[in-house]
């Protein structure tokens, strides 16, 4: 088992705002931004599914959520996890760490961007963004999946 | 819900901006891009003409910035300043990069003063 494998979490949310989407986050937190995954859920904006409906229901899609700093270490865990997840997928990087490396544009041992791993949906910017703009850049996927 | 004076994302009032490049120097992640030439402006009266900086682009790219708002505190014109606008997400990475036109409409207009 990779690190990356037990330290994230898979759970089906409906999106604040957006009774249309149902989706299914792989969350993976690996720095600070994964506070804000968190505050999203405190304050209400992602609404935790119960288990007992999480069965019956289908969720729309599959979320890959990257939200803080990619090390090369970490990569092909990443990498591992997207090919895991069952299709229709989308992947959202969440934070300037996963958006292009952030502060650690100029650090050797972090990827700049998980865009150079695996394909990107969304990229939701911020240093950490807002758990109001994470709801913002879920709400995106709505066109996602419309086109796919 | 979001307080106005909230960190969401900075923004631009390109009237105020002298292209002096002090944000984009002190940017510690680089991410301030600027175009910008000079012209001669005469007034009457003048006893030689004036040369005037004109700010032709003007770029942040939010994949990369980390909110520490430097540039905001040491823009010595105040052309810069803190916005609650947070929607900006993309789906693309250079969809991240916003110009003159996206960063003056996220201008706060919490100080009816200090622009539009
Ligand atoms: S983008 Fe900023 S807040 Fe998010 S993980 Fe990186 S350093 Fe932390
Ligand atoms: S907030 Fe900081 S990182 Fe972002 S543009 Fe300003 S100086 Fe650069
Ligand atoms: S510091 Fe202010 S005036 Fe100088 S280039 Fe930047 S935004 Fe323009």
């Amino acid at each position: 088992m990779t690190p990356l494998q037990s330290s994230a979490l898979e759970r089906r949310f409906r999106v604040s705002g957006h009774p249309q989407l149902l989706i299914s986050v792989l969350d993976v937190g690996l720095a600070c931004c994964a506070l804000e995954v968190g505050a999203a859920i405190t304050a209400g904006l992602l609404v935790l599914e119960e288990p007992e409906h999480s069965a019956v229901l289908e969720p729309r899609m599959n979320v890959l959520l990257i939200s803080g700093t990619v090390t090369d270490a970490l990569a092909p865990g990443i990498i591992r996890a997207w090919e895991a997840l069952d299709e229709p997928r989308v992947a959202v990087s969440f934070g300037a760490c996963a958006n292009t490396g952030g502060p650690y544009w100029d650090a050797p041992t972090v990827t700049k961007g998980i865009d150079q791993l695996i394909p990107m949906s969304v990229y939701i910017p911020g240093c950490p963004p807002r758990p109001e703009a994470l709801i913002a850049g879920l709400a995106r996927l709505a066109g996602v999946g419309d086109a796919g | 819900m979001i307080p106005t004076e909230a960190h969401g994302t900075i923004a631009l009032q390109p009237s105020a901006c002298t292209s002096c490049m002090i944000c984009v120097r002190e940017c510690p992640t680089w991410c301030i891009e600027l175009e910008s030439h000079t012209e001669q402006v005469s007034e009457p009266d003048a006893r030689r003409p004036k040369t005037v900086n004109i700010l032709d682009a003007f770029r942040i790219d939010f994949g990369l910035c980390m909110y520490c708002g430097i540039c905001v505190d040491l823009c010595p014109f105040d052309a810069l300043a803190w916005s609650p606008e947070h929607d900006l997400a993309a789906t693309t990475a250079g969809g991240l990069v916003l110009g003159i036109d996206e960063l003056s409409r996220a201008w706060p207009n919490r100080n009816p003063t200090s622009g539009s």
